[in-house]
């Protein structure tokens, strides 16, 4: 007996050592990696020829592995194309062959942005990571980027294919959107982008009630919805939902200002706005499915729910694999407004920490990956939308239509202009002038070049979610990264919307902790009175 | 230096050092400074004002004591009648019982879920429900494997007294066998009912989307509040140890009475 009590208490120890184990190492680790740091960069001023380590941070899952049959390979007009080796290693040989110099890469990946920020914050050093949008607004404003190099962005270097190859119109959104008075191109390079909406089985929903926010917490539809286990994402469906008359008014929508007051409304947040979110989180904690971190998409794809609020990269991957299973899903965004998301490459200041061969290192890893082949084998691999259009080269487009184009026996296609994305409006219009946002951009652009004819059911499915259509691109807003007093009064609701109400505790809850505390207490009393009568 | 019996101790000294006593130094700085570093009472005022802590750990009680009353029920008779038979089999069902704890716990979830899923048709109807049979399957073969441990080394020759001096099979079982198991319940209670208030997953997995003591932890973290969560792992830490310390009391009065 003494025994078993003995192990009982170790497993209880161990436990609580793993427990804090956590929080303990990552606060060591501070100190442990900047002695670690310094020792390193004295070592790379003493020997400048010792190879060079370059440590990157992605998502999970964000980058091609390579290792492809070869029945992937994805045969286009200018050439075949396909992965073979893992693409962080590919880089490291192309590096040392085009500059002369040994490069290695630190490759390690985080799940989610409030993950990576804490790794930042506790002490973990990277050079480069691919935050999205509202943390590198963040980091921005926190002073803790390094600025891309001014060669980064000259258009006759061969090797700098992202600057060449960018879409114009994530190009012009990142040199108008500011932080403290700096673009966003300043500091960061895009890689995959998207927008929210929902996937949703067309069987059980009709196009017009996927196309609002309001879906979520429609009782036609009582838990049979899934949300995302996010507080932001929530946010903005719920302030979507709420303000649905207001945003889809006529008055609002011809406002010469709108895409300003757009981006103003859905980033609310005065205490009124966060009662209402809260009081209309509640009411969709108990009508939706549940709020999903991971589920969501085995769930719509084995049609345990009718519909999924989900990023449109994730929403291309469901319709991809329910189709494999000859089971439909469609893909809407609300017709309120969706959020505009992309993720970026960003260095840190205190990872490069001014050492020039370590900045031109991230920025050729930015480029590399932005070749037109690697940006589509890394389009494959992980399904979302690269920002990148291709520049002169012909296979970005080349390869959506080789992804989307109607097949020729099919009957019924209708012509999907992919203008605002491919288009240069400079070449395409002379009457561009300078466009104020992507929204004025996708007007001047798409005179037929980049149409693609799809099959009709498509209009509403992959090509959708994965180019949404330009009214789709005019109704987005970006979602602010917001300071720690509105964060801090944001989780707050968040926590109140999640957390039971102890208010609607029923009675036997309590008869039933009671005993159990009566129980403990007796046990407790007994002790004493034989310690006492000892 | 002199080998000594004592030096076999120190790995695991150092391993206690770095892995408990650091850690837990570094959690009570934590809960008892705020943003600026300076010392404050806050979070502990805080965890016993705050509608949705209270909330969170009335909802973890319930659950966890549901699921434990519910495996004892369950796991007792089975631990009874194992321990007691003389089946030939006996090792076969016994591994039965704790095959389970060989399957990745998710993995057993997940199948747990499409399970449900026929049963119940829509899984998100019977949120409270689907928690406590997660719990419950996922924990049964702690709640067993004690009780059948504690009943199977029973010395025979107490029962037999019992029944010579008169009592019937009721009585035996009521006064004899069952205070005498009342220390291997209890290793099996104190098992599952610490674990159940935590385990967030199994909530998350069955589309359970009201927090619990560990995922109410998570979300303090996930918003870079690091002096909350820490604070409630604390008071969580403290209830274990009371908890322990009561059943650990128990335990030896049980081992007493067992010599007696």
């Amino acid at each position: 007996m003494k025994m078993k009590k003995t192990v009982c208490r170790a497993a209880g120890i161990l436990l609580t050592a793993l427990l804090l184990t956590n929080v303990f190492f990552r606060v060591f680790k501070q100190d442990g990696q900047f002695s670690l740091l310094q020792d390193l960069h004295l070592e790379v001023e003493a020997q400048a020829a010792k190879p060079l380590t370059l440590r990157v941070c992605n998502w999970e899952e964000y980058i091609d592995l390579g290792d492809w049959d070869e029945e992937e390979t994805i045969e286009l007009p200018s050439g075949d194309i396909i992965g073979e080796t893992p693409m962080v290693e590919e880089f490291e040989e192309w590096y040392e062959e085009t500059y002369g110099i040994p490069v290695r890469v630190e490759y390690s990946t985080f799940g989610t942005n409030e993950d990576l920020y804490n790794m930042l914050t506790l002490g973990d050093v990277y050079d480069l990571v691919c935050p999205s949008e509202y943390l590198i607004m963040k980091l921005m404003a926190e002073k803790a980027l390094m600025p891309l190099s001014e060669e980064f962005f000259d258009e006759e270097q061969e090797y700098n294919y992202y600057i060449k190859g960018v879409s114009p119109f994530i190009r012009n959104m990142f040199e108008t959107k500011e932080i403290g008075g700096e673009p966003w191109a300043k500091y960061a390079a895009g890689y995959m982008w998207g927008v929210t909406g929902v996937v949703y089985n067309p069987e059980l929903v009709t196009r017009e009630q996927a196309s609002s926010w309001k879906i979520l917490a429609d009782p036609a539809f009582r838990r049979q919805v899934t949300i995302k286990d996010s507080v932001r994402e929530s946010y903005f469906a719920a302030v979507g939902a709420i303000k649905s008359d207001l945003l889809t008014s006529e008055a609002f929508r011809s406002d010469p200002d709108y895409p300003q007051r757009l981006e103003e409304e859905m980033n609310d947040t005065s205490p009124e706005m966060i009662a209402q979110v809260e009081q209309w989180l509640k009411d969709v904690k108990d009508n939706v499915y549940s709020f999903e971190t991971d589920a969501g998409k085995a769930d719509m794809i084995t049609g345990k729910v009718a519909v999924n609020y989900q990023w449109s990269g994730d929403g291309v991957y469901t319709m991809d694999q329910a189709d494999e299973d000859d089971f439909t899903l469609a893909f809407a965004v609300p017709e309120e407004s969706t959020d505009i998301y992309f993720d970026g490459w960003v260095m840190l200041k205190k990872g490069i920490d001014q050492d020039p061969r370590k900045q031109h290192a991230a920025e050729a890893f930015i480029n590399y990956l932005s070749r037109p082949d690697n940006t589509i084998r890394n389009m494959y691999y992980i399904g979302y939308t690269s920002v990148l259009s291709g520049g002169d080269d012909p296979r970005l487009f080349e390869y959506a239509q080789y992804n989307y184009e109607a097949e020729d026996e099919e009957k019924e296609t209708v012509d999907y202009d992919l203008g605002y994305f491919f288009a240069d409006p400079e070449e395409e219009s002379a009457a561009g002038g300078s466009a104020e946002s992507g929204a004025a951009d996708a007007d001047t652009a798409g005179d037929g070049d980049y149409v693609i004819a799809v099959p009709a059911d498509q209009a509403d499915r992959q090509v959708f979610a994965a180019y949404p259509p330009e009214d789709v691109i005019r109704r987005s807003s970006i979602m602010v990264y917001f300071n720690d007093d509105q964060n801090a009064q944001i989780n707050r609701m968040w926590t109140n919307v999640r957390c039971y109400d102890i208010r609607e505790a029923p009675v036997w809850g309590w008869i039933l902790i009671a005993a159990v505390l009566a129980a403990g207490i007796r046990l407790l009393v007994k002790k004493y009175k034989k310690d006492g009568s000892d | 230096m002199r080998f000594s019996r004592k030096s076999l101790g120190i790995p695991y000294a150092v391993f206690l050092v770095i892995f408990v006593a650091a850690p837990l130094l570094f959690l009570f700085y934590y809960a008892f400074t705020d943003g600026q570093g300076q010392f404050t009472m806050y979070n502990l005022t805080h965890f016993f004002t705050d509608p949705n802590t209270l909330g969170t750990l009335y909802y973890s009680f319930t659950i966890a004591i549901v699921t434990t009353a519910v495996c004892l029920l369950l796991a007792y008779p089975a631990a009874y009648f194992l321990a007691t038979s003389r089946l030939q089999t006996k090792s076969v069902i016994l591994m039965l019982f704790i095959m389970p704890m060989w399957i990745n716990f998710s993995l057993r979830i997940t199948a747990l879920k499409e399970i449900l899923n026929v049963l119940e048709g829509n899984l998100a109807m019977h949120p409270f429900l689907n928690a406590v049979i997660g719990m419950t399957y996922d924990f049964m073969p702690f709640m067993i494997l004690p009780i059948y441990t504690t009943i199977s080394r029973l010395d025979e020759a107490l029962r037999e007294a019992a029944m010579d001096l008169g009592a019937d099979p009721v009585q035996t079982f009521l006064r004899v066998t069952l205070p005498l198991s009342v220390p291997g319940i209890l290793s099996g209670v104190s098992m599952v009912f610490l674990p159940a208030m935590t385990n967030y997953v199994v909530l998350d997995m069955l589309y359970n989307s009201t927090y619990i003591m560990g995922s109410l932890i998570g979300s303090y973290f996930a918003a870079y509040n690091w002096h909350g969560g820490s604070m409630i792992s604390l008071i969580l830490l403290a209830m274990i140890c009371l908890f322990t310390l009561l059943t650990g009391n128990a335990e030896e009065e049980g081992a007493r009475g067992a010599l007696l």
